[in-house]
């Protein structure tokens, strides 16, 4: 049996009068990839949004239900949201780097958190880059721009930003879909690596790209989910009629 | 909503369909040639072959296509697999056409003791299920699907009679051991034929229910308990 890491229950979001999520319950297993996956304006990034409180950002945002990591109901007032997104990383559809050196972008985190010893800070700059498997091509420029490097390295970059503040659980919303297949393959095995250390939530617009990289996939329809499921039995045997219709392509 | 991909599997439903009933052709000729004694029509079998081979191929191509331009999931990918080894297990069925085909040529009329034998029963059962197994397929029929392969005991036991059936014959004339064997091998063709038809009609089972049943249909389909989920 697998370890949960984050349970989701009863959940309704709403934008203003408009809900945006209905009744969503679901638990998200520790150490795995969880894909979502659903048309446009179906939830999936919302629902992203609200496994590190994201949307408090967004004015008139109302979330109702419980949500829990580890246990704690981080939607609970007296949740420090600076924890929060520390244990819950994110990495953005495009790279939002600083305009700063390589090196910068990485230690602006842990800096924040009080780390001032420069030989910890560039270990972590080491062991970040090594995890996210771009050290052996940015090692000798460390002090270039970060906005430099190619699209594909600049999105590897966010995401040993994104570990270096030593998350449990990474976000990811549409991690590469502004990348070649080359890059794409990358970000994708990168995935695959990660999910021995990190829980890993994927929001993907590309159905092979939730097969190749997922475990579980929750498929998501105007503001519901619709089925959630091993990746195996959604893209082979769903249970669902809405979920083969639209993984087969037949809307959407 | 009208995908790309839907003009494809239209296209390889035509092919299947159309291999289908070409082998169909090929098992009726090929026993009516021996039931007839028409080595004119057991020569038309032999040359036809070679149109069920480019059928196969033809099959063959359109999947791969469709997978590597496509990229099939669930109900599509289960039609897809399942053509290719449908066609397969079509392709098969030809060869044994063409070999039932060659032992009526080489017997040239049946022996007297022909009608001592199981083969008459054979060649019914065997057109029998070889016709249902392509009906469940192309209509998604699992109830004819099942009776295939419950009809598949019926063909091996007659196999398996006629077995000692002609052992017995051949012992009490040597001349009958020529004929004898000639008609042996057709009953093990045909018992193979058996084979091929349970196989297309277990996959009736996969493209309909996404249930894999082959190796084990036993226990989905005869037992009670059919809560076992597939891996």
């Amino acid at each position: 049996m697998k370890e949960i890491k984050i349970v989701v229950k009863n959940l309704n979001l709403f934008y203003g009068e408009k809900q945006a999520l209905k009744n969503i319950t679901l638990d998200i297993s520790a150490k795995r990839v969880t894909a979502f996956i659903g048309p446009s304006g179906c939830g999936k990034s919302t629902f992203l949004r609200v496994l590190n409180r994201m949307n408090d950002l967004i004015d008139n945002v109302k979330t109702e239900g419980e949500v829990y990591i580890d246990g704690v109901n981080i939607y609970d007032r007296s949740l420090d949201i600076v924890n929060l997104r520390k244990n819950v990383g994110m990495v953005f559809q495009k790279s939002n780097l600083f305009p700063k050196s390589i090196y910068e972008n990485i230690v602006y985190g842990p800096k924040i958190n009080g780390i001032r010893d420069k030989k910890l800070l560039d270990e972590i700059v080491e062991r970040t880059l090594n995890q996210a498997a771009i050290w052996g091509e940015v090692k000798d420029r460390l002090n270039e721009n970060a906005l430099s490097l190619s699209g594909g390295q600049q999105q590897r970059l966010c995401i040993a930003r994104a570990l270096a503040v030593e998350p449990e659980i990474i976000l990811m919303d549409e991690p590469a879909s502004a990348l070649d297949p080359i890059s794409t393959a990358k970000i994708e095995e990168l995935i695959h690596d990660l999910k021995k250390e990190y829980t890993i939530v994927i929001v993907t617009h590309n159905m092979q790209q939730a097969a190749r990289v997922s475990d579980q996939t929750a498929f998501f329809y105007l503001g519901e989910l619709i089925e959630f499921d091993r990746t195996t039995t959604i893209f082979t045997k769903p249970s669902i009629k809405q979920t083969e219709d639209y993984i087969t392509g037949r809307f959407g | 909503m009208e995908r790309l991909l839907d003009e494809h599997i239209e296209k390889l439903k035509t092919r299947v369909i159309k291999m289908c009933s070409l082998v169909d052709e090929q098992v009726q000729s090929a026993i009516k040639s021996v039931e007839e004694e028409n080595l004119e029509l057991a020569q038309q079998v032999i040359e036809k072959d070679t149109k069920v081979d480019k059928y196969d191929n033809k099959i063959d191509k359109i999947c791969q296509k469709i997978f590597a331009l496509t990229q099939p999931v669930a109900m599509d990918l289960r039609l897809i697999m399942s053509s290719l080894t449908i066609n397969n297990n079509l392709e098969r069925i030809g060869d044994i056409a063409v070999n039932i085909a060659e032992y009526a040529i080489m017997i040239k009329s049946k022996p007297a003791f022909f009608n001592q034998t199981n083969l008459e029963e054979m060649f019914k059962v065997s057109k029998q299920m070889l016709k249902d197994a392509i009906d469940a397929y192309i209509g998604g029929n699992e109830t004819l699907a099942k009776s295939v392969i419950e009809s598949d005991n019926k063909l091996d036991q007659l196999n398996f009679d006629n077995h000692k059936i002609s052992i017995d014959i051949m012992k009490q004339n040597p001349e009958n051991i020529e004929p004898g064997i000639a008609l042996l091998v057709m009953s093990r063709q045909l018992e193979r034929l058996g084979d091929h038809c349970t196989n297309i009609a277990e996959d009736v089972f996969f493209i309909v229910e996404a249930r894999l049943i082959k190796h084990k249909y036993e226990k989905y389909l005869f037992a009670d308990d059919k809560d076992d989920k597939d891996d």
